[in-house]
């Protein structure tokens, strides 16, 4: 859990408002993946926008058409989801029934594919509701981050001045946590529980997103088309839905998807440590933490948990890359 | 350059004050009593009262605040409610050992992801490139708590060769570096510590050597003839300073987070301090290990920078 | 202590394979394989740890404690930390029997540094406790009735120069009827007390004293006297790391030569992880672990270790909200007591509990011929039917883990899908378990919205097993009394057990209290642990009591 966090452009002490280039550039976590590189042709095609043939996201999903290992991991991402989502409808069993008999059973025993737990309970049932909860916790504090960070950014970014400072400074503060570090003492703080967790984990990644989205605002605002707008007596909110939205939403959006696999890990060693989601609701850091004591009777019934959450941030990581890739957002 | 590197210090100290203010509030947002500790199950309110104004805890939170940060400026932490320790000497044994942790893993991620990072960005695009680069977003996607869970079952249960938890017969007083006995109580957690920093290392590394790659001096440097792998040398070096810096947050992230891991092998670290204070609501020790990890943390940050500013000041920044 | 190989830990694992391996002959062979490779590697430091065969051996104990208790006096990490380092460093003036004649039944008190103690003929509010003469605190000072005055005032008097904070908070709950101590000749003290208390010798054994020369020395500086203890105990403290291991030393010279400790040196180990302990184990690093957990018991035995279990007064329950809500009504409680099945839980626990009948195990001298509540879910929804609570909604406040709390999670779940099916509608609502103790502490008032509190207790002596839950005097926060139960009979005869000096009779009393607990059904009653430990086939002559304290004296340990 070390360090998922160094995904997190930290940095104390770098003013937003020049290109910190270590700090935010993609390559913080490789342009990675088995993805295509800036080294590749197509980006050539939109190296400068204003001359694009094709219109911008069209000419994103010509890429990842073209792109099949994206467009794999992206439909195992998206059934994870729809299991997660349709559990009630494909779980086989109710993921709280318990039975005494019938605990710590080996893969494939009696209709329990997956086998059984500590209680007795269906591990596949409770694998695909975990799944809800902690695609929930991978995704609820990104999105709320993205909005809350987001909107400071580009506030703190487009009126620029004191305003900008003070926001700054203060999401410089949370900077000066390492990341894990933040998310446990202010889970540890208000005392476990799944909506902590979220609180917790949101904390942790606003001043990234914030600094993120800043970043990108404060250099469009720098550029001509902004003042030719302005000059052309565009109204403040138009210019910001129209020009900074436009063209902050790409790095926020492939940051935000960066971080999911981030959020994931992070809320399942949260769980791990008991300062996450409670029993007994079924998630997958949780299980794995009470699983932990029956690791001598069935070892591999004990591992699935690790497995789920490892396939999901992996799947994850890689569409993340993937888009980035195509979208070729550099932060 | 000195006149940059005053202003960046200078600029630290209002965050360390943010911090402080954070640290010392975290703590009394939470529910339960800060002497829950040090109080048998069966203590009545009445006892409880009595020890807390003994400790001091019965004072308006400002004031409480006031005293700790004055106390903290001049270097007295505190005492630990639950050992009555000083809480600088808990801290600073704890990142000790968590250093002890890190010096192994950092290194070791270092070369590991660098070594990788270069072959897949020197074959970019080529089945090579992919295995390497897969094998590195495995190491970012492994919750490595869980990973170590599996190497104590394998290496300390089943083959038995190596230590499942601890620092070991001298604990960390008298660790030698020396001594097998001493030191195989490192492997496991420093294998499972570097995982992630592997991950994220040959990603970066990856990158930018296939960036340097791109760059023109190297179409320069193959016109005139030189070898690939006299080509190759040079993109390396100049892939280098990028990927240090990442390296040196690595250090940071490690000192300060590697909690789980921690937690995992019961190595006396920081991560475990600050986890069992979280546990045991130990006040002292929990404000002042947040508030040290952070500093550390900071720290870490700006020495960062200011070589890499060093190195190249182009990158200099306000 | 830097090179005392103190963990056998090469010694120990060499030649031992698990079942596991045996059965695999390419495993072990692949294992020599590593091993060799290391052994050549680092052949220096292995025959280093070799050389360490000593008569007695190191007991490497692997604790459930959180951290290494504090060894000012009274430790804390609850009951384990008497268990280890408390009655190990200290005495009380009153003893627990812990040796091999008491193991077959419940555990009761002895001398301690007190020979003798009677109730002062013309005051029953007085006792009369002499002392032991001989008595060597560690640091060579002798044991006189100063010193026990002199600790009255370290742990209640917080004006005296030697008050600690920290004592008091432990020792207070003990020491709460003791209105002062008075020295009467050099061998003699004399305990006054609030009340009559005819139980004062049962709860002065939980007091541990402590040596006003040491004290004195590090001139009240109670940080350096943790670095620098000095008790009358059976061991003499050597060494601690903090936060990772204390070790502990024979005090050849205690005062009975039958309790010196045959092995060499014990080590402590703090391990809360249970999975930690078992990996410990099973690597050879310690050679003893507390409280394995119930799944890992096959892996363990395969590996030829011992499993040691006892019963032994600890009582696993729910304690009731008599203020409000439906366990007001005593048919709702015995309801709730006919729905479970606890053999259900005992297979689920591999054996490793005891069901719970009554607030003590069977063995208690005054358990009686208490109501049995056996699993009757028809007779359960009958009489919530009767009360016309169905489904009837409780809500139970649980910790996720805790000292005592056996395995708290999957217990609390059985508990409430078996009450569940009996027409209960039960809610858990898990909380951390220092949250769950100060819910405890706070009492009903504060937490009306919860129903049962899952908190495990003591049973060791009368006023721990019986008396607080029950008593009106005890109403948290004042005491032990969570849901302010109170009934003026039961009320009559703690009063009378206070008041009756003559054992037998009060026996008979106690008894009575027993009963009658069981008929009101005043907890919902589950479990006892059996306190299980595991050891290495090396450890040799531990018995295990029926307490929550072990005598680790006769323990030696094979090279």
């Amino acid at each position: 859990m070390t360090d998922y966090s160094s995904v997190i452009p930290a940095k104390a002490g770098i003013r937003g408002d020049e290109v910190p280039a270590a700090a935010l550039d993609p390559r913080f976590r490789g342009n990675g993946g088995v993805i295509k590189t800036r080294s590749e042709p197509f980006l050539e095609e939109q190296a400068a926008p204003a001359t694009k043939v094709r219109g911008y996201w069209e000419s994103v999903f010509h890429r990842l058409r073209r792109d099949p290992v994206t467009l794999v991991f992206a439909v195992i991402v998206l059934l994870i989801v729809l299991a997660a989502i349709c559990a009630p409808l494909i779980a086989p069993f109710d993921p709280y029934k318990e039975s005494i008999v019938g605990r710590l059973k080996p893969l494939g025993w009696r209709g329990h594919p997956l086998g059984t737990d500590e209680l007795g309970r269906d591990m596949l049932s409770r694998l695909i509701y975990g799944g809800r909860v902690s695609l929930l916790m991978g995704i609820v504090p990104v999105l709320i981050a993205s909005l809350i960070g987001g909107m400071l950014g580009i506030a703190g970014g487009f009126i620029g001045g004191r305003t900008n400072t003070a926001v700054m400074r203060t999401m410089d503060v949370f900077y000066a946590f390492p990341s894990v570090l933040l998310a446990v003492a202010i889970a540890g703080a208000m005392g476990g529980g799944m909506a902590n967790g979220m609180l917790a984990l949101s904390l942790v990644f606003i001043p990234p997103m914030c600094r993120v989205a800043e970043t990108a605002t404060t250099q469009i605002r720098a550029l001509d088309f902004i003042e030719a707008a302005r000059a052309s007596g565009a109204r403040t909110t138009t210019i910001i839905r129209y020009h900074v939205l436009g063209n902050v939403l790409g790095p926020v959006f492939i940051y935000a998807s960066s971080l999911v696999s981030v959020s994931i890990l992070l809320a399942s060693g949260l769980s791990f440590l008991g300062l996450g989601v409670r029993p007994p609701v079924p998630d997958w850091g949780l299980m794995l933490s009470t699983l932990r004591q029956s690791i001598y009777v069935v070892p591999f019934v004990c591992a699935l948990p690790g497995l789920a959450i490892f396939i999901t941030s992996i799947c994850c990581n890689l569409v993340s890359d993937g888009l980035r890739a195509a979208m070729d957002v550099r932060m | 350059m000195i006149r940059y590197i005053l202003r960046r210090i200078v600029y630290a100290i209002p965050i360390a004050f943010g911090v402080s203010v954070v640290c010392f509030s975290l703590v009394y947002i939470a529910p339960g009593d800060p002497l829950q500790t040090v109080m048998p199950p069966d203590a009545t309110a009445e006892t409880i009262a009595i020890v807390k104004h003994a400790y001091g805890f019965d004072r308006p939170l400002p004031m409480q605040f006031l005293i700790w940060l004055g106390r903290v400026v001049t270097g007295d932490f505190g005492v630990s409610i639950a050992t009555r320790r000083p809480v600088f000497l808990e801290v600073s044994e704890a990142l000790a050992n968590t250093a002890l942790l890190a010096m192994f893993a950092v290194p070791l991620a270092f070369f590991t992801g660098y070594v990788m990072g270069a072959v897949a960005g020197s074959f970019a695009g080529r089945w090579i490139d992919r295995v390497v680069t897969g094998a590195a977003v495995v190491g970012v996607s492994l919750p490595n708590y869980w990973l170590g869970i599996v190497l104590v079952i394998v290496f300390a249960v089943e083959y038995m060769v190596l230590p499942a938890t601890g620092m070991g017969p001298s604990g960390s007083t008298a660790f030698n570096l020396a001594q097998w006995s001493n030191v195989q109580f490192l492997v496991l957690p420093v294998i499972t510590l570097a995982m992630i920093p592997i991950g994220i290392l040959a990603r970066t590394t990856r990158a930018a050597v296939a960036e340097v790659r791109n760059q023109d001096f190297v179409q320069t440097l193959r016109a005139k003839g030189l070898s690939e792998w006299a080509v190759t040398r040079h993109v390396l070096k100049n892939a280098m300073p990028q990927v240090m810096a990442v390296m040196g947050l690595q250090f940071g992230y490690l000192l300060g987070g590697s909690i789980l891991v921690e937690t995992v092998f019961t190595w006396p670290g920081s991560g475990f301090l600050l986890s069992k204070a979280i546990i045991n609501r130990d006040v002292p020790v929990l404000q002042g290990t947040i508030l040290v990890l952070s500093l550390v943390f900071v720290t870490t940050n700006l020495v960062v920078d200011l070589l890499q500013s060093l190195i190249d000041p182009r990158i200099r920044r306000a | 202590m830097a090179h005392q190989p103190i963990a056998p830990y090469r010694r120990e694992r060499r030649g031992r394979l698990s079942g596991k391996e045996i059965a695999s002959g390419v495993k072990v062979a692949k294992a020599n394989q590593l091993r060799s490779f290391f052994a050549l590697a680092l052949g220096a430091g292995i025959s280093l740890a070799g050389t360490a065969a000593q008569a007695g051996g190191t007991l490497v104990v692997g604790m459930t404690a959180g951290d290494l208790p504090i060894t000012t006096g009274n430790p804390d990490q609850g009951f384990e930390g008497y268990r280890f380092v408390g009655y190990n460093l200290y005495d009380s003036l009153v003893l627990w029997d812990l040796s091999k004649t008491a193991a077959g039944k419940a555990t009761d008190i002895k001398p301690g540094l007190a020979t003798e103690w009677h109730v002062d003929e013309g005051n029953d509010k007085r006792w009369i406790f002499k002392l032991r003469d001989g008595v060597k605190w560690h640091d060579g000072c002798g044991f006189t009735a100063d010193d026990v005055v002199w600790n009255y005032s370290h742990s209640a008097n917080d004006k005296a120069p030697e008050f600690d904070a920290a004592q008091y908070a432990q020792a207070h709950f003990y020491l709460g009827n003791v209105a002062g101590v008075s020295k009467i000749d050099e061998h003699t003290v004399a305990f006054d007390t609030t009340v009559t208390d005819s139980l004062l010798p049962y709860e002065l054994s939980y007091w541990l004293l402590i040596s006003p020369c040491r004290a004195k020395e590090v001139k009240y500086n109670w940080t350096e006297y943790a670095q620098r203890p000095s008790g009358t105990g059976p061991y003499r403290f050597d060494s601690a790391v903090p936060h990772q291991r204390m070790e502990l030393l024979p005090n050849k010279n205690y005062w009975d030569q039958a309790r010196v400790p045959k092995q060499d040196r014990l080590v402590l180990v703090p391990m809360p992880e249970a999975s930690t302990r078992t990996a410990a184990l099973l690597s050879g690093q310690v050679n003893w672990i507390e409280a394995p957990s119930p799944d890992a018991i096959d892996r363990l035995k395969s590996a030829g270790m011992q499993i040691v279990t006892n019963a032994y007064p600890h009582n696993w329950t729910y304690q009731l909200n008599f203020a409000n809500g439906p366990f007001t009504d005593r048919r709702v409680r015995q309801a709730a007591n006919y729905a479970l099945n606890r053999t259900d839980m005992k297979d689920m626990l591999n054996g490793l509990m005891l069901e719970g009948n009554s607030t003590l195990p069977p063995s208690t001298p005054y358990y009686g011929h208490p109501k049995i509540y056996e699993y009757d879910p028809g007779k359960a929804k009958q009489l919530l039917q009767e009360v016309k609570c169905l489904p009837c909604k409780v809500t139970l406040a649980i910790s996720t883990s805790g000292s005592g709390q056996m395995q708290s999670l999957p217990m609390n779940e059985l508990v409430k899908s078996q009450m569940d099916a009996a027409g209960f509608d039960v809610k858990l609502e898990p909380m951390d378990w220092n949250a769950l103790l100060a819910v405890t502490r706070e009492g009903v008032d504060k937490h009306s919205d919860y129903n049962a509190i899952n908190v495990s207790r003591q049973t060791q002596d009368p006023f721990n097993a019986l008396i607080r839950h029950v008593w009106t005097p005890q109403w948290a926060p004042k005491g032990a009394n969570w849901g302010h139960h109170s009934n003026p009979e039961m009320d009559k005869l703690i009063s009378g057990i206070f008041n009756e000096f003559d054992t037998q009779k009060r026996l008979k009393l106690l008894t009575q209290l027993n009963e009658s607990m069981n008929d009101e059904a005043v907890m919902i009653f589950v479990a006892h642990d059996l306190n299980p430990r595991a050891m290495s086939p090396k450890v040799h002559g531990f018995v295990q009591a029926q307490s929550w304290f072990q005598d680790l004296t006769p323990v030696s340990v094979e090279p």
